[in-house]
């Protein structure tokens, strides 16, 4: 298990190198200067070739990216030209808002999605399996925006049951944070419980044909015991690595969430970001979602490994 | 022109004795103390520090409103009254301008407010070393002087009749911080603001909300209704709104862009739709130094091929109001005879027909979905004129630097709501300013400015101004396509809501029924 995991975490390196690179070019990419975007107005060619030179600029992409590299590594992510909070003082702030929400919506979708596909599975062929089968299919092609503002209308604005924007830190009042929680998680889950209800549900009607499934029966075990026991372990080993994915999924589905409910989280920083060509905050906040996404692959490779010894010793 | 300011020498001096002036226009006893206030923002406010955050942008402007203070601020009728300036007056050339300042008042953080501490405002502003957004803004006043605790001296580069009517908002320009907050809190002054407004700053958690408590010892209190205001910025412009309809916030800000919202709430009785037609326009300029434009055929045949009805209907349900000269039915200035240009697209085929060459250019858009809108309707309007248009999408900061280095064919601009045309006109038009970007040179139109910014008589400045469009549109070096337009959609109990001058949403002197 030792050696697998360290040769894991070397495959990591690079991975995490060419996503910091990916990051630095960012800045590079995007149309407009951030010499222009800091001075604005007072743009002459002449400020923008100081301030240039001030920023380095001038010098060569690789060199740039070197010393960049370098001040992250000491745990310098920069600083916000506009407000002048450092990477991950803004981060920091955000970070508790978006964890939430994913574990939340995470939940959620699990929550959904776990019985439903152990229903169906049970009853594959039956009229309620069908009939989920078409509604997940359906839920997936409804977007992420167009769920939050149906939801908003009925819980909201028309039954006046939830809030439709706003945030409370847990910490400050736990049962209004869960209140304004609930609609963003739960736009973030139906976008989620069909995949995993998809996934879970195939692999345990494979599971349910296996030898020692039927052995289960002829025992004379009680079907739920035989679902939940038996079957449902060995059949989730696809779902956790969707779960891990999902989490990338989620990041995506958190930058129009946030900004729909007005939730502080990093989506929201990374849209303000964006439209303020704040390319510090940008850069870094990309890079430290970025290393967390193939940080969570890596966790997902290893409980991978705890689930099914024969992955570990490279059986698999 | 000699005799004519010396016949007004008298109106020249504007004095104002301020002690009784009302700061509302509503009538005290309808007024109701106490309670709170919840407004939705459109975005996250970057902070305070004009350094920093360069100007100040619709959301940062409805905060700094109520924590901060100006000189003087603008009445119903659009006339300069008191507030930290008692009285001012002006030298006979209006460049030199005297504000007396009102004694005894503190900043939120105990530091004296007087001249001094305005004129440090002003001096970290325009010093060169702190490189500062803001001094653009500034660039026609040469200093302030302080030559005494309560009297402060303007000296401007160029006259401006209308001066005290220019300090009348909290504008990274114009509000006044505390000099010991800045100096004391570096970096984090940004975001911890001080200033002597009637609202100080309670706590503020960076993309959610910031609250502002009512200032005890602020010197006009009794017109200070609201015990707190809350301050959310709620991006998502339909969530936004579900959050005023369900009654989580009693104000929010909108945009014509967002039409369907603002004609739902017109029909609802339970809100109020407050709007206000500014002056100022959205605008073009065409670089008439860069072909095809160095041809007046081509830059006129572009405007009349426009059809503002059709545009406006396209892009804002028909909300936006066409424009055909620079000033907006908000602006003092109007005209019975502007000399727009008519739409009439088969004289613009027919002016590119005579042209002989095909017409073809690139037009600076910024990289939003509003810009893409906007620069798509213009392409498919020019393209049945028989004219190409090449979209180039850029980001917003982008376009001022384009600009000023004449690295464009047609631009984007716009004229701002100033409660007077001069600063604007005068350094969109003259000769030689570096943002008379048409690159275009006319001595007769130069001549109008130099005399309409230099006339203490209104009627005749209007005059010389419609006079100026006159000859603009004739020459078609600018266009102009829709008059500035704000909005704010609260629950009908938000009362005493003043003009929303420069689209300002000032909620500091309001009341809920």
């Amino acid at each position: 298990m030792t050696f697998f995991v360290a040769r894991r975490l070397l495959y990591l390196l690079p991975v995490l190198i060419a996503v910091s690179l990916l990051t630095f070019s960012i800045a590079s990419l995007l149309p407009g200067d951030l010499a222009y975007t800091i001075l604005g107005d007072q743009a002459t060619p002449e400020n923008v070739a100081a301030l240039r030179h001030d920023m380095g600029l001038d010098q060569p992409i690789w060199w740039r990216y070197l010393s960049w590299l370098g001040n992250v590594l000491q745990g310098d992510f920069g600083r916000s030209f506009r407000t002048g909070q450092t990477v991950l003082q803004a981060v920091a702030e955000r970070l508790p808002v978006s964890i939430e929400l994913m574990l939340l919506a995470q939940l959620g979708a699990l929550g959904i999605g776990v019985p439903l596909a152990i229903i169906c599975a049970a009853r594959s062929g039956g009229p309620f399996d069908r009939f989920m089968t078409g509604t997940a299919f359906g839920m997936l092609s409804v977007p992420t925006f167009l769920s939050a503002i149906l939801l908003i209308y009925f819980f909201a604005v028309e039954l006046r049951w939830l809030p439709a924007t706003g945030y409370v830190p847990f910490a400050e009042d736990p049962l209004a944070n869960l209140r304004f929680m609930v609609l963003p998680a739960l736009t973030l889950a139906l976008a989620e419980w069909p995949t995993i209800m998809r996934v879970l549900r195939s692999d345990m009607i494979a599971t349910l044909q296996e030898d020692y499934i039927a052995l289960a029966k002829a025992k004379g075990l009680t079907p739920a015991r035989i679902l939940f026991v038996h079957a449902l372990k060995p059949s989730s080993l696809t779902l956790v690595t969707i779960t891990g994915i999902n989490i990338g999924r989620l990041i995506g589905g958190a930058v129009i969430v946030e900004t729909i409910f007005a939730l502080p989280g990093i989506g929201r920083l990374l849209i303000g970001a964006i439209l303020t060509r704040d390319l510090i905050i940008l850069q870094g906040v990309v890079l430290l979602v970025g290393a967390g996404f193939v940080i969570m692959n890596f966790i997902v490779d290893m409980l991978y490994a705890v689930l099914d010894p024969r992955i570990r010793h490279g059986h698999a | 022109m000699k005799a004519a300011i010396r016949s007004s020498a008298l109106a020249r001096i504007f004095l104002v004795a301020g002690f009784g002036v009302a700061l509302s226009a509503m009538p005290a006893s309808a007024q109701k103390a106490g309670g709170s206030i919840t407004v939705g923002l459109e975005l996250d406010i970057p902070g305070f520090d004009p350094l920093k955050v360069g100007v100040y942008d619709t959301a940062a402007l409805t905060a700094s409103s109520a924590i901060f203070d100006t000189l003087t601020y603008l009445d119903a009728n659009g006339k300069p009254q008191p507030k930290l300036a008692l009285s001012w007056s002006s030298s006979e050339d209006f460049k030199t301008w005297t504000f007396k300042l009102r004694p005894g008042v503190k900043f939120h953080d105990g530091t004296p407010f007087n001249a001094e501490a305005y004129k440090a405002n002003f001096d970290r502003q325009k010093d060169p070393v702190n490189k500062c957004r803001c001094a653009f803004y500034i660039s026609n006043i040469n200093n302030v002087q302080a030559p005494d605790e309560l009297t402060l001296v303007y000296n401007l580069k160029d006259p401006s009749v209308n001066f005290p009517s220019l300090v009348s908002y909290a504008s990274q320009n114009s509000a006044v911080h505390s000099p010991t907050a800045w100096k004391t809190k570096g970096d984090d002054y940004n975001r911890n603001p001080v200033g002597t407004g009637p609202y100080i700053l309670k706590s503020w958690t960076a993309g959610d909300r910031m609250i502002l408590e009512k200032n005890p010892d602020y010197w006009d209190k009794d017109k200070v209704n609201f015990d707190r205001i809350t301050l959310k910025p709620l991006p998502d412009a339909q969530s936004r709104f579900a959050s005023l309809q369900s009654g989580e916030v009693d104000l929010v800000w909108d945009d014509e862009y967002s039409a369907d919202n603002i004609q739902k709430a017109q029909k609802d009785s339970k809100l109020t739709v407050h709007t206000y037609a500014g002056s100022g326009a959205a605008v073009y300029a065409m670089n008439t130094k860069t072909p095809p434009f160095d041809d007046v055929r081509v830059r006129q045949a572009l405007v009349m091929a426009l059809d503002r009805k059709k545009m406006s209907q396209a892009i804002t349900n028909g909300l936006a109001r066409p424009a055909s000269n620079p000033y907006g039915e908000g602006s003092w200035v109007k005209c019975k005879d502007d000399g727009a240009l008519p739409e009439d697209l088969e004289k613009a085929k027919a002016l590119i027909k005579d042209y002989g060459k095909p017409v073809e250019f690139k037009m600076l858009v910024t990289a939003t979905p509003r810009g893409r809108t906007v620069g798509q309707v213009l392409q498919q309007l020019w393209k049945r004129a028989g004219a190409n248009m090449e979209i180039e999408q850029v980001d917003q900061a982008t376009i001022p630097p384009r600009a000023f280095m004449r690295q464009f064919q047609m631009t984007p601009w716009r004229i701002v709501d100033l409660a007077d045309p001069d600063i604007q006109m005068y350094a969109n038009f003259r000769t030689g300013s570096p943002v008379a970007l048409a690159n275009y040179s006319n001595p007769e139109l130069d001549k109008l400015l130099d005399r309409a910014r230099v006339t203490a008589d209104q009627n005749k400045r209007i005059e010389d101004y419609c006079e100026i469009t006159r000859l603009i549109n004739k020459e078609a070096i600018w266009f102009w396509t829709f008059q500035n337009t704000y909005y704010a959609i609260s629950s009908a109990k938000v009362k005493g809501l003043p003009k929303m001058y420069s689209g300002v949403i000032d909620v500091s002197r309001a009341w809920k029924e």
